[in-house]
Order: C-alpha cells, then sequence, then structure tokens
C-alpha cells in the first residue's frame, strides 16, 4: 500500500538487504533508513587496509548516498534514534525529531566490545568499528612507533598486517579471548603465534592489571601480572562486537544479549523486526538462544525480516554444526569463511 | 516569590514535587537531594550530611549500598541529556568528607514519658529508634543476633559495606540515648505478651530471615545452601568450605553478595543464573559490572529443576525460559520451553530467591498471618499497642524502603502514644535572585566512581572495600551536573512580551506556545495546550518536567520576566497539626 512507512534502523549489510527488499517488494512504500554513520554503508574488514595507506577512503563503500537516492529509499545519515515506541509506533532521533512508521526494522549491528575488567580503561584503548574510528587511528599513529594490540580478534589480526606495513612495532596481547568469534584451539593458537613472530611481531599472554598514561600523554605504561611493564604509544582494544541496543532499554523489548526475536525474526510487537547482528533467535536443537555474526548472515537475515514484515512467512533456520558457544554466547559466524 | 520562605499544605504542590523533582520523588524517604547535592558543591559536607540524615537516617550506609531508585528518574538520564547524576556517591561523598563527626544533638523534644520496645534493629528498627528517641519517648531495641544492623551487618558483605562505617552510624542512632538488648530473642528469651504489658507500645521489626525454598528434587543436598544463610555464616565468621564451580540460583542483590563471596573464599568459577535477563535485574548497573569485572559468569533465561547428586551436589538442572508479557509491577512473565532441558555441574549451588518472615507468635494473629492492612509499610494488629513494619510486613525490600516504613511507623506509634503529630511534611518556597547553574556544566562527564581495578587484589585481601569513594574535587565535580530540579522556572505572563528569545535560546522543548494550560482538580499542572498559530497563543509557559534548569530563557529575557523559586518538600515540627 503506497501510504506504508517503512523505516530501517541501521544501514550495514543487514539493514541494507531488509531495505533493498522492501523496495523491491513494496515499490509504491516509503522506505526510510536512519543510520548513525555519516555516508554510506562501508565494508569494515577494508579498515584496516584503509589505515595502512593501501586504499583510498572512497573504496570503502559499497553502497552511497546515491545508491538509496536510486532506489527512492530516504537515507536520514549521521542520525541517531535515542528511543523508540513499539506502541505507538514512533522513533525519536537525537535532535527530538519524532518520525512515525508503519513497519520497522531494526538492524543496528554491533559495537567495539570491551570486557568488564577493563571498562576502567576504556576510554585509554582506540577501537575500530567505524570509518570516523579509522580516521582517528590514522592521526594517533603518525606521532607513535609502537601499538600494543589487545583481544586478538580477527580484525586485530588485520590490523597487525597493517601496522607492520607502516613500519610499527607491535605488541599483540593473545589471551582466552582471542581469535572472536572463533574458539582456537592450541594448534591454532600455537600456528598463528609462531607466524606472527616470524613477521616481528612480539606476542604477549597475561592478563592486563593496569594502563596508566605517561606524561605528556603520548604514551602509556601497560602493567601486567606476573610480567614486566610495557610502554607503548598506543592500545588498541580487539574483543569482537555485541549489539548496540542501549537505546532500546525501557522500551518494552525483550532483551537479553541481543534483541530477542521469534524465528520469523519478530520481536513481539506487530510490525517490529530485528535482525542481523542485534538479533538473538532460539534454536530447539541447540537448546538455547544464538546470535549471528559476519556478512552473508547479515544478507539472509535482513532479506527474512523484510520479507516476513510484508505478510511473509519465512523462518530463520541454522545447522546446529555451524553455531559454537563463546563466552556463554552461541553464535553463527560467516565471518571465518569470508576472513 | 518573596525571598522570605513560605510554606504549603496544598495538594497541587505536592503533586508538582513528586513531578517536578523526580529523584525526591523515587526515594521511599523523600530525601532532600537537590539540596544536599548544593550544600555538597557548596562545600558544606556536614550540611549535605544532614540533609540526607534527616531524610535517610544511616547516609554513610546508603551512600554505599542504596539501590538509589532516585538515580533511574535522574532528569540527566533522559535519552538525550546523558547519564543520571552520581546521587548515591556523592551522598558517600558527604559521609566521607564531613568535618564535624561527632553524634546527632541528643532529643530536642520533652520527654513524654512513653516508652517503646522495637524488636529488630535492622534498617527499620534502627529508624524507628531514631524518630522515636528524637521525638522524646523512650525506645529500647531489642536484637536476637549478637551485633545491631541486621541485614546490614549480617546480609552485606564488607568489601561493600565497610562495618566500621555501619557501627558509627548505629552509635549516632545509640547516642540518642536508645536502649540497645542484643542477643535476646523474643518468644525464647522473652514473650512479646511480656514487652506489651511492661512498654507503651511495641513495634515488630524482625524482617525477613527464612529462606524461600526452590522446591525442586535435591536443594536438601550436601553442598547446597540458602543464599542469606550463606551471606549470615560469611559475616558471622563462620564462612562454609567450597568448592571450585559454584552456581547461584537467584537475581537480587544477596545473589550477587554471594557469588562475589564465593569467588573471596576460593572458588575457581562462580555463575549467577537467572530466570529473566540483565534487562530485568533490579540490582544497579554498577554491581553488575563490578560483578563482571571480578570474572562472575551472569547466564540468563534458564529456570532450575533438579539438584544433582548422590552424596554431594554435582551438577543442576535447566530449563531455558522466554520472556512474555509485562505484567503490571514492571517485570515480564517468563515461562519454560519445553524440550529445553540442560545440566550445568557444579561443586556448590547458593539458592537466593528471596527469604520470608520467620515464624513468630504475635498475639491477637491467627495462623501466623500479618492483617494485610498495611500503612504502606506498616501495621497495626488488633492488639493494641502492637505494630510492624518493614520487610517483615512487607517481604524483603531495599534498605531505603525499609528505613521509610520504620519512619513511618514510629510517626504512627508517637501519634497514638501523644495524640498529635510530631512532623509534617510541607513545600517551602523560597524566592531565588540567581539560576545557580552553568549551560557548561550539563556537558560535564559523570565521574566514575574510583575502586580497586585489580580483581586479584580485591580477592586476595581480606576484605577491602571495593569503591574507594570520590574525592572532594570528583563529588563536586559530579555535584555540578545536578539540574538541581527543585529550582521552578516560571513566566510572568503580566510582563512577557512574547519576542520568543527564549524558545530561541531553549536547549530542549521546554518552552511551549500554549492555548490553555490543563489542570487537574487539585489545581496542579498536568499538561498544556500547544497552538503553532500565532494568534491562538494565550501564554508562553516553562514546562518544568521538561526544563533543565540551564537558565538560558532567564538571561536572554530583555524584560526579566522569568522568576526563579526554589521548591523544596521538607518535614518540619507540626506542633500537633493534623
Amino acid at each position: 500500500m503506497s501510504w506504508q512507512h517503512y523505516i530501517v534502523i541501521g544501514n550495514g549489510p543487514a539493514g541494507n538487504q531488509a531495505a533493498f527488499t522492501l523496495r523491491e517488494k513494496a515499490p509504491e512504500a516509503r522506505i526510510t533508513i536512519i543510520s548513525g554513520n555519516v555516508g554510506g554503508s562501508f565494508r569494515p574488514h577494508l579498515l584496516p587496509d584503509f589505515i595502512a595507506g593501501k586504499i583510498p577512503e572512497e573504496s570503502l563503500f559499497v553502497v552511497t548516498p546515491d545508491r538509496y537516492k536510486e532506489k527512492e529509499i530516504t537515507f536520514r545519515h549521521g542520525q541517531r534514534v535515542v528511543k523508540l515506541d513499539p506502541n505507538e509506533k514512533t522513533v525519536i532521533l537525537d535532535h527530538k525529531e519524532v518520525i512515525s512508521f508503519d513497519g520497522l526494522i531494526i538492524a543496528v549491528g554491533g559495537k567495539p566490545r570491551i570486557p568488564e575488567h577493563l571498562h576502567s580503561f576504556e576510554g585509554l584503548m582506540l577501537t575500530l568499528k567505524t570509518v570516523e574510528d579509522a580516521h582517528v587511528w590514522i592521526s594517533r599513529l603518525a606521532g607513535v612507533d609502537s601499538i600494543l594490540l589487545i583481544g586478538g580478534d580477527l580484525t586485530s589480526l588485520a590490523v597487525t598486517k597493517a601496522l607492520l606495513h607502516l613500519q610499527k612495532k607491535v605488541y599483540l596481547m593473545l589471551t582466552e579471548h582471542a581469535f572472536w568469534p572463533l574458539r582456537p584451539d592450541e594448534a591454532l593458537f600455537a600456528e598463528v603465534s609462531d607466524r606472527l613472530a616470524c613477521r616481528g611481531v612480539e606476542v604477549l599472554g597475561g592478563e592486563i592489571r593496569k594502563i596508566v598514561p605517561s606524561p605528556p600523554g603520548d604514551s602509556f605504561t601497560v602493567q601486567f601480572n606476573h610480567r614486566p611493564d610495557l610502554q607503548v604509544g598506543l592500545v588498541g582494544a580487539f574483543y569482537g562486537l555485541s549489539p548496540e541496543i542501549d537505546f532500546l532499554r525501557r522500551s518494552g523489548f525483550r532483551m537479553d544479549r541481543g534483541i530477542l526475536v521469534d524465528e520469523y525474526l519478530n520481536t513481539g510487537f506487530e510490525g517490529v523486526y530485528a535482525t542481523g547482528d542485534c538479533a538473538q533467535i532460539y534454536h530447539p536443537g541447540l537448546r538455547n538462544y544464538w546470535v549471528s555474526i559476519g556478512h552473508a548472515n547479515a544478507v539472509t537475515l535482513g532479506k527474512v525480516a523484510a520479507n516476513n514484515l510484508l505478510g511473509g512467512k519465512s523462518q530463520v533456520t541454522v545447522p546446529t554444526e555451524s553455531v559454537f558457544e563463546l563466552e556463554e554466547i552461541n553464535v553463527n559466524t560467516s565471518w571465518w569463511m569470508e576472513f | 516569590m518573596s525571598e522570605n520562605p513560605i510554606f504549603s499544605r496544598e495538594p497541587e504542590d505536592f503533586y508538582y514535587m513528586d513531578r517536578n523533582v523526580p529523584c525526591q520523588g523515587a526515594c521511599p524517604a523523600s530525601t532532600n537531594i537537590p539540596a544536599y547535592i548544593r550544600a555538597l558543591f557548596e562545600g558544606r559536607y556536614g550540611d549535605s550530611y544532614e540533609i540526607n540524615r534527616m531524610a535517610n537516617i544511616l547516609p554513610g550506609v546508603l551512600g554505599r549500598i542504596c539501590s538509589r531508585p532516585c538515580e533511574d528518574k535522574c532528569r540527566h538520564g533522559e535519552p538525550e541529556l546523558g547519564k543520571p547524576v552520581s546521587i548515591c556517591h556523592i551522598k558517600r561523598t558527604a559521609a566521607d568528607h564531613r568535618e564535624d563527626r561527632s553524634a546527632p544533638p541528643y532529643s530536642s523534644f520533652p520527654d513524654t514519658g512513653k516508652q517503646v520496645a522495637i524488636i529488630g534493629s535492622g534498617p527499620t528498627g534502627l529508624a524507628a529508634a531514631h524518630d522515636l528517641r528524637s521525638i522524646g519517648v523512650s525506645v529500647t531495641l531489642f536484637e536476637a543476633l549478637d551485633r545491631p544492623g541486621g541485614m546490614l551487618a549480617y546480609g552485606i558483605p564488607p568489601f561493600r559495606l565497610p562495618r566500621s562505617v555501619l557501627e558509627e552510624e548505629i552509635n549516632d542512632i545509640m547516642s540518642l540515648g536508645v536502649t540497645l538488648k542484643t542477643g535476646v530473642r523474643v518468644g525464647r528469651d522473652v514473650e512479646m505478651q511480656t514487652l506489651l504489658s511492661q512498654y507503651d507500645a511495641l513495634l515488630l521489626a524482625t524482617g525477613c530471615y527464612t529462606p524461600k525454598p526452590l522446591n525442586i528434587p535435591g536443594e536438601t543436598l550436601p553442598g547446597v545452601f540458602p543464599g542469606l544463610t550463606f551471606m549470615m555464616d560469611i559475616c558471622a565468621g563462620k564462612a562454609p568450605p567450597l568448592g571450585k564451580r559454584v552456581l547461584v540460583l537467584g537475581a537480587g542483590f544477596t545473589a550477587f553478595d554471594c557469588a562475589r563471596s564465593a569467588l573471596r573464599l576460593g572458588a575457581e568459577k562462580a555463575t549467577i543464573c537467572l530466570r529473566r535477563t540483565e534487562e530485568d535485574l533490579t540490582v544497579t548497573g554498577d554491581e553488575i559490572l563490578e560483578t563482571k569485572r571480578e570474572g562472575i559468569t551472569i547466564s540468563t533465561l534458564m529456570v532450575s529443576t533438579r539438584i544433582l547428586g548422590k552424596e554431594h551436589v554435582e551438577a543442576v538442572e535447566f530449563l531455558r525460559t522466554q520472556p512474555g508479557e509485562q505484567r503490571p509491577d514492571g517485570k515480564k512473565e517468563v515461562s519454560a520451553i519445553p524440550g529445553s532441558g540442560f545440566v550445568l555441574a557444579a561443586d556448590t549451588v547458593i539458592m537466593a530467591i528471596g527469604q520470608g518472615p520467620g515464624p513468630l507468635e504475635v498475639p491477637g494473629v491467627q495462623d501466623g498471618r500479618i492483617p494485610l492492612e498495611t500503612d504502606k509499610g506498616s501495621t497495626t494488629f488488633p492488639v493494641r499497642g502492637l505494630y510492624a513494619a518493614g520487610d517483615y510486613v512487607t517481604g524483603p525490600s531495599t534498605v531505603i524502603e525499609a528505613i521509610a516504613a520504620g519512619r513511618r511507623a514510629a510517626g504512627r506509634i508517637a501519634q497514638d502514644l501523644t495524640g498529635k503529630k510530631s512532623r509534617e511534611r510541607v513545600v517551602r518556597l523560597q524566592g531565588s535572585k540567581t539560576t545557580d547553574r552553568k549551560r557548561t556544566w550539563d556537558f560535564i562527564p559523570r565521574q566514575e566512581m574510583p575502586m580497586i581495578t585489580s580483581t586479584v587484589e580485591r580477592i586476595k585481601t581480606p576484605a577491602p572495600e571495593v569503591e574507594t569513594g570520590y574525592s572532594r574535587e570528583q563529588g563536586q565535580e559530579e555535584a555540578k551536573r545536578c539540574y538541581l530540579c527543585y529550582l521552578h522556572y516560571e513566566i510572568d505572563l503580566e510582563r512577557c512580551i512574547y519576542c520568543r528569545y527564549c524558545i530561541d535560546v531553549a536547549p530542549r522543548d521546554c518552552i511551549r506556545m500554549v492555548e490553555a494550560i490543563k489542570l487537574n482538580e487539585a489545581g496542579a499542572i498536568v499538561g498544556f495546550a500547544e497552538t503553532a498559530e500565532w494568534r491562538d497563543v494565550n501564554a508562553i509557559v516553562i514546562d518544568n518536567e521538561r526544563c533543565i534548569r540551564c537558565g538560558e530563557c532567564r538571561r536572554v529575557c530583555p524584560v526579566d520576566c522569568i522568576s526563579v523559586t526554589r521548591v523544596e518538600l521538607v518535614e518540619r515540627v507540626s506542633n500537633g497539626r493534623e
């Protein structure tokens, strides 16, 4: 129906796929994408190459604002949803604008995850999720020679390559969190450690006790349990992602690690769906809930959410064997294969 | 508004306070939060502490372990405004840095000649004792355990509440002239009927000390402990031996205290198992964060169905759960998912699912049932002079709710004994020349509580307090963030020239062009009929529920038609007025 207004929050692969599917199947509908990111949709896995100077910024983007225009999708970028009322069917943006919708797909993806034991030092560590984050890395790297990367998720391995390309000294701390979202076995751990060491990376173990900025603020002293202090110019935290759903608190949604949805990706509110990395779904085979990570999964889930918003009854299915447990969370990932 | 204060008992003013000073409205003890924050900002730590103490009796204790309902309602925490003010931490700052640590003054009231016995020296009993003694009633506190404080002394671990802080504030109450008898269990050492005959009134404030069972197979196996018993044993210096893997079943403060204490007793892995999700937890966000920081796992959406083991607990069987509709109390219904069973191994299981009042033979009460007619947490029995309050009446509540209940019970008892009210709540209004605040203060980030960050240091050192407290400078910086919602902004329509400068500078949609103002039956403003049509505008008004008291409107007003009034809900001596 031509007067229907569908809103998609987020313009990652799940959000884009949802919006494009809605456009394809509901050509007359009004469709709006709201995204906190400025510019179009980008490839996050290319950010390390951008930091290394291997590719220009333009090549990061896969869906430009013009593409949304072509498809007659209103693209509100650089705008953040701060509140959502699923009963009144309204979203409130951070500049206080209230927008009504007939159907909504939440595809907000994840934000960099910092483990609780490091929360005190959050402001001292760099993360890498957005193009803006990459710009911060580029500007800060100009004045430093050595960098400690902690966490050891897959992005950190790509950043390590970028930093070596820039001829920086890299310390990589591999812990039990390493290779997130994969669970490493000893063989993988040893192989990656050896290969990194061959390329000049100093691989560290242990546990961080404290990060102290050294005056005048251009370096950090990292204190460990059971090993000597380390002086570095930058510290980067790479512990994977967690759903960015804080703005939904107290909105009546059922939320756990992500937004709890049924197998049709419905949130329990009529016409309101969640998809991509922020959706959490019960799996009868696993007897547990699972979340999803990776471009291919996001595209699939985005399509399912859009179909179902338009009256379809597509179920999300995932083989039990492709889901693994990580820190109490069951994850289905297509990322490792892509990596 | 005059600079001389006036006092109001008008219902619309109480309505205004409840809606417009949300922190104070959310505090069960109605603590005048903006006033104590302002006092602290001005460096008057002792005054800040006293403003607290007048309402909540135990500021040093509450500054550490309060459940902080005020912060949930703080206007600074509204979506586009950032994080709520750390009200609780500021309270603690006042307690930590006050210079005058002398005991509060002895009763300023003449002796009434009345005697009241209070059974139970937890927060309810202590608050009631404080209030009764301070109006000249003679009070004797009976405590069954060795030390006073109830749950504060036996249910909360020292790493959250150092005993020196608790003892200091209990001593302050005792210094009013309260008689304390510890190790006296009513029903065993003395009969309630005897006390009723010896005292003019008797208040039951015995709290909830009987752990609730899970009613599932295996809960009597060795290695399974009720959460409260576990905590009380630790606080009494009789910690039980634990296994390496500890599962805690429960979602309240006790469950979190049990898990954190288990780590300190040598457990290698502790897991808190929730029926619902973290979103539904009632413990504070800081508590959740610190618990995780110590390496404790919080597992969600699971309900225990059986505890497994032969000679000793070996594992717990669970079903997955799914949240359903929201109940009137705000919690979501939760149901088990059929066929979702799974097992978690455990060497120790702690059941922290709550507790109820213990068995007590109460005169005039059949079947041990408490009369349901309550006055927000206090009640009278069909026996003359017998009252009850706090958790014993309501079931487990928070410390601040228990204190508020004790104070209400004291007011009721005093009125019954003397035939007149001793205190009353009124709204105090006083004109204010300055706005007190700077707009730039709205952008100050929330000051994080300094604490021992090393998990090893926390766990291995004997009972250090994890949170180490704000410095004076941090406390004052955090105090600047408070909007001071007790300031009421108002446009004088007879002087307003409708220039709309105020609307242009307002950082929020708090100044409205309206056709009409909606009032309720009490005459309080409950809404506005706004209009965008200039010819329909009958007034430009400030919506104080949206206003963040930045003062910008007043600064730009060319005709100085915006006034500021300091509006406070306060307690004062009532002179027997009904």
